[in-house]
């Protein structure tokens, strides 16, 4: 049994765990102790796609002598090592990249109702960003009505799912020769749901047998998350609740508060959340909080989003992913809401030991054991009253010892694309030069996007935390969605402060003169896509290169644990970006595939895919590759500055 | 508010005396809504033009990676 000082390195978790183990409380950190991952699922040499399997054909321990041996690793119809890891490696893609995109097919469909009237409690927060979004969209503006050009805006995204032929519309976002480089491969997304379709027919038994084909449309399928799927998601959310700018917030199960009805938001989709939040506020649901002993109502997030209703409106955020069962071990949390995605089953186990009612409202998303409140968006404000109003009536059942540990953290979020612009540039010339410029002078080495989930398979936020100060301690400016941003924010990295503390004196400087913290929450999973923005952002603006495999960036998900991450990383690598994954790869069992997804694609794609499980070399592999960047661009020694006179300037002009 | 000026070491080594800091001390009680100095249909659309001129704007007439490329 190891000590709770090796599951985690956060405070507030250790002191749950300890209260948790004296109460006979059983988590996910008891459980990865007690039950090892499959060695041959864990390495993607595990087929189960017919009924003559599942076929298992583990890498052997040792590289076999005769090449021709290792060849006959097969299944019972055939399939290759390659075959199965890819076959595997596509499904998981698909079924992140739906994960996102169903994601953002809810919004678009609030969305659309929302434009026609049909539903109270949501409206345009952003007129701009629609304006924008119909840009992309290429529906008219003009003179039109908002409403107009809302439903408009609301209907085509809504196609972009089901979309049979061409290209997704916000493909056009993405660097001109990045665009080229996926027509050239025949990946453009034709259509969101297309992708996944596609994927799931190509993967069944006896259809794809070629791994590098696999790929292509796994990549094909990926891109339709992060340019697809995730991208309509964001954007619409930032229309309906608003485009994220910057705001201090607090985070870390501190956050709780014992005399408070508290109420958690876990999941992903802000559409609930939105109005949980803004009931809680209500002078009737705070009276009637106090009428049963409380003194108010604390809400507060968890996974994504937390980060949606953090991002947008403040709200503090209790913690991340592992953290989920350890909330409700405080004994103070008196509802938690779900909704769809990271949510561990065992939380309706949990919560059975305390008081706390566990409130399914997804009709996609049921526990068996929980209480479920269907969330009906034509009647969003009143599930929510009736949610919030669950949570006071419960305040009084409180029953266990409350201990909410003494922990929370100040954070600094909301960077969003946009938000970064204006903060470079100001408003009457938003522009990312000066970041290319310090990038350029060295001031800044390189960027860093850093992301992806916790997994108890290792030790809680702790990989997380030593790439990025690895990478800020090298100049390495780093932008962080999802439970990375939270593991940053509870150490104390989203602050302006923490750029004295933990840069290189070359990013430090930078930050303190625009006055941002040096890690940069751009928000949740579907998120991602700001980042996406944000790359290209640096490429249009010029001097470091004309593709996102030009400049000197690197990604990673230190603690990836789910099918997300991966569509994710994948869209990464396609869009050109040098990613790596820690904990485990589900590949390694495939001598073809580590070779396609780690040295091939950055002929192909221009971006590549690399597995490390130790943070610093993590850290070090990414700055290896941003150093490489960055002589590429002959941008990796300091040059002289010749101050050019009149005189000079003529011989260059007559030259 | 008076300007505050720190001393600090200039890229050659050498000290130098620099303005220091100019914002508030303490925190922010609201956050920053850069986004409602857009006023009107008129001043977003332009910002649009200026702010996201990679994306809005027709290529020959900013500077950039792509400005001699042909259109996507």
């Amino acid at each position: 049994m190891s000590e709770i000082g090796d599951k985690t390195v956060d405070a507030a978790t250790r002191t749950m765990l300890e209260k948790a183990a004296g109460e006979g409380i059983e988590t996910v950190f008891d459980r990865a102790e007690k039950m090892k991952p499959c060695p041959i699922g864990s390495e993607g040499s595990c087929c189960r796609n017919c009924a003559m399997g599942p076929c298992r054909i583990p890498a052997p321990k040792k590289k076999p002598k005769d090449p021709e041996k290792a060849k006959k690793r097969m299944g019972l119809c055939g399939a290759t090592a390659e075959t199965i890891a890819a076959r595997n490696f596509a499904r998981m893609i698909a079924s992140g990249c739906a994960a996102h995109s169903d994601h953002g097919r809810g919004v678009a469909e609030v969305f659309v109702a929302a434009a026609k009237g049909e539903i109270p409690g949501y409206s345009i927060q952003d007129e701009q960003k629609l304006y924008q979004v119909a840009m992309d969209f290429g529906v008219e503006i003009g003179e039109r009505d908002i409403k107009d050009i809302a439903i408009d805006v609301g209907e085509k995204a809504l196609a972009e799912f089901g979309r049979q032929e061409g290209e997704l519309a916000f493909i056009k976002r993405a660097p001109l020769k990045r665009q080229e480089i996926w027509r050239k491969l025949n990946i453009v997304p034709r259509g969101i749901d297309r992708e996944v379709v596609e994927i799931m027919h190509r993967t069944h038994m006896g259809v794809d047998q070629d791994y590098r084909n696999l790929m292509l449309q796994g990549s094909r399928a990926a891109l339709a998350d992060g340019w697809g799927g995730s991208m309509v998601a964001t954007e619409l959310q930032d229309i309906l609740f608003g485009t994220p700018v910057p705001l201090v917030s607090k985070i870390n199960l501190g956050v709780l508060k014992e005399e408070d009805v508290n109420l958690i938001v876990h999941g992903h989709e802000p559409l609930l959340s939105e109005m949980i939040a803004a009931v809680s506020q209500d002078p009737e649901m705070i009276q009637m909080a106090q009428s049963v002993g409380a003194k108010g109502i604390t809400v507060a997030g968890m996974c994504c989003t937390a980060n949606e209703i953090l991002m947008r409106h403040g709200f503090p955020i209790a913690g991340n992913f592992l953290q989920q069962e350890l909330a409700i071990t405080t004994g103070a949390v008196d509802a938690m809401i779900v909704d769809v995605q990271c949510i561990m089953e065992n939380l309706v186990n949990v919560a059975k030991c305390y008081h706390t009612k566990l409130i399914t409202t997804s009709p996609k998303a049921k526990i068996d054991g929980a209480t479920h409140v269907e969330f009906d968006e034509h009647d969003a404000i009143n599930t929510a009253k009736r949610i919030v109003r669950t949570a006071i009536e419960n305040f009084p059942n409180r029953t266990s010892k409350v201990l909410i540990p003494d922990e929370r953290t100040d954070i600094v979020a909301g960077f969003s694309h946009e938000t970064i612009n204006y903060l470079l540039g100001g408003i009457f010339r938003a522009s990312y030069r000066p970041l290319n410029d310090n990038i350029i002078n060295g001031r800044i080495r390189g960027i860093g996007g850093v992301v992806g989930c916790n997994n108890a398979r290792t030790t809680h936020d702790s990989s997380h935390l030593t790439v990025v100060k690895e990478l800020l301690k090298n100049d390495v400016i780093v932008l962080t969605t999802g439970c990375n941003a939270m593991a940053c924010g509870k150490a104390g990295l989203l602050t302006p402060e923490a750029a004295s503390k933990y840069c290189g004196e070359g990013l430090a400087s930078v930050c303190e003169t625009v006055g941002i913290p040096p890690v940069l929450h751009m928000g949740s999973c579907v998120d991602n896509s700001r980042i996406l923005m944000a790359a290209t952002a640096v490429v249009k603006d010029g001097g470091l290169g004309d593709d996102l495999s030009d400049v000197p960036a690197a990604g990673c998900a230190p603690e990836w644990m789910s099918e997300k991450a991966i569509s994710i990383g994948q869209y990464f690598v396609a869009s050109g970006v040098f990613t790596v994954f820690g904990v485990t790869f589900p590949i390694m069992g495939s001598e073809g595939m580590k070779d396609l997804l780690f040295n091939e694609f950055e002929e192909t794609l221009g971006g590549k895919w690399a597995f490390e499980k130790d943070p610093e070399k993590m850290a070090k592999l990414m700055i290896e590759h941003i150093d490489k960047k960055r002589k590429a661009l002959g941008i990796d020694k300091a040059r002289e500055r010749v101050l050019y006179d009149m005189e000079m300037r003529q011989k260059l002009d007559a030259a | 508010m008076t300007d505050k000026m720190i001393k600090k070491q200039s890229f050659t080594g050498k000290k130098v005396e620099i303005l220091g800091e100019t914002y508030e001390p303490g925190m922010p009680a609201e956050k920053g809504q850069w986004r409602k100095k857009l006023r009107n249909r008129k001043a977003m659309l332009k910002y649009l033009q200026s702010g996201e001129r990679y994306w809005y704007l027709d290529a020959d007439q900013w500077c950039g990676s792509e400005r001699r490329k042909s259109k996507a």
